[in-house]
């Protein structure tokens, strides 16, 4: 076996280079309601992290996963920066649930992954864009058991714009988020 | 924690030498789970995300930039060492000053108008890409008294899975800097030879350009941690 790459940080000097032209708008074959996920990042001082690069991926509403592009861009990614307050925001689709090799069921979830300066590996998470009573038989809410742990990874449907999901994310310290290693 | 091969050459999320780290690495453990049916599968690229010439950082200017120029050549495999065909490989660097066209970057150097440092190729079906492009500079940073970053160029790589996502740093051999960089030291001992290129004069353009090569290595994309 040969052994992988090491990982070494994004630095703070890739904004230009690494940005898409429209990143953070997901693009999925056909129509579909469209939502925003948006939410702010933040260290473990609670200042925001301006210089993040968040990334996306995700299953359209029916579950499958995306296999193609638009001639452009792949379909089902998201590609934005933090901006000075920390807020990033991915206009997409709310995707739906898929099952597992063993049958299990993955609740609707948009695998997200975090780089920065900082940030030696990439932080990997998933957001959950359903309730917290709806997702706990999925498999990583399982694994996570905490409910309390758990709550950091549920998007909140913004009570006046059921278009926008509230979703911020703590790197360190009170609050934080629930990052995964695989 | 599972003991993987992956685990010995990976840095930790902590590392207090590189100040950045004390506030922007978790505090509590990560959760161990297998990567989901969906992040086993990864983002589409088409042949024409990348255009004719992008691989070529010396051409992007109206005359030739300055600096050492070079030619880098190499493989992107699975741990495995089979080719991971169509991946996204983008780069971005420094001038050969050590200055980025980046407006956070107040190193006291010149841009350079003939180069923005900026690159992506697709690997052909052995895996392979090249790129053309100049030796970055050093850099002084703020991270510790008397700090310089080696010459380095940043990689970003999407391979054919979501979980084998992966952004790194080369590194050139024989760099003084090397051995009081923190973050290439963060690198266990035994994954820090896997950041530098080697010379590979042949690789080269005669008379024109100096030949290098880098491979890197993917984590397979079902990769589950052993012991789990």
């Amino acid at each position: 076996m040969a052994r992988p790459t090491p990982s070494q940080t994004v630095g703070p000097f890739f904004a230009r280079d690494l940005l898409w032209k429209d990143g953070g708008t997901v693009l999925f074959p056909g129509r579909s309601d469209r939502i925003t996920l948006t939410g702010r990042v933040f260290d473990g001082d609670g200042a925001p992290i301006h210089d993040a690069l968040f990334e996306t991926w995700q299953a359209d509403p029916t579950g499958a996963f995306p296999s193609s592009h638009d001639g452009a861009r792949p379909h089902g990614y998201g590609r934005v920066t933090t901006d000075p307050d920390g807020r990033y925001a991915i206009e997409t689709v709310v995707p739906g649930s898929f099952k597992g090799a063993r049958g299990e069921t993955y609740a609707p979830q948009i695998s997200v992954a975090i780089f920065a300066r900082g940030l030696l590996k990439a932080l990997h998470t998933r957001v959950f864009l359903a309730p917290l009573e709806l997702v706990t038989d999925d498999p990583l809410a399982r694994a996570i058991g905490d409910p309390d742990r758990l709550r950091t990874l549920i998007a909140a449907r913004d009570p006046k714009d059921s278009k926008i999901y509230r979703w911020d994310v703590r790197l360190r310290g009170a609050g934080e988020t629930v990052f995964l290693a695989f | 924690m599972a003991d993987t091969s992956a685990a010995d050459v990976q840095p930790p999320y902590l590392y207090p030498d590189y100040r950045s780290t004390r506030l922007r690495a978790p505090a509590q453990p990560l959760v161990r789970v297998a990567p989901s049916p969906l992040e086993s599968v990864g983002p589409t690229f088409p042949q024409q995300f990348v255009r004719d010439g992008e691989a070529d950082l010396t051409t992007w200017g109206a005359s030739a930039p300055l600096g050492e120029k070079m030619v880098l050549v190499g493989r992107v495999l699975d741990e495995d060492g089979r080719p991971v065909r169509g991946a996204l490989v983008e780069v971005w660097q420094a001038n050969a000053s050590g200055k980025y066209p980046h407006p956070v970057d107040d190193h006291d150097a010149p841009l350079d108008p003939n180069f923005l440092g900026k690159g992506q190729v697709l690997t052909d079906d052995e895996g392979r890409y090249r790129i053309v492009t100049v030796k970055p500079g050093a850099y002084p940073w703020g991270n510790h008294a008397f700090g310089w970053r080696p010459a380095h160029i940043h990689f970003s790589l999407f391979g054919n899975a979501y979980a084998q996502r992966l952004i790194t740093q080369m590194f050139f051999p024989g760099d003084p800097l090397l051995p009081i960089d923190p973050i290439f030291q963060s690198v266990p001992e035994a994954g820090r030879p896997l950041l530098v290129a080697d010379l590979d004069l042949e690789q080269g353009i005669e008379g024109v350009a100096l030949g290098y090569r880098w491979d890197m290595v993917l984590r397979g994309p079902r990769a589950t941690p052993m012991g789990v």
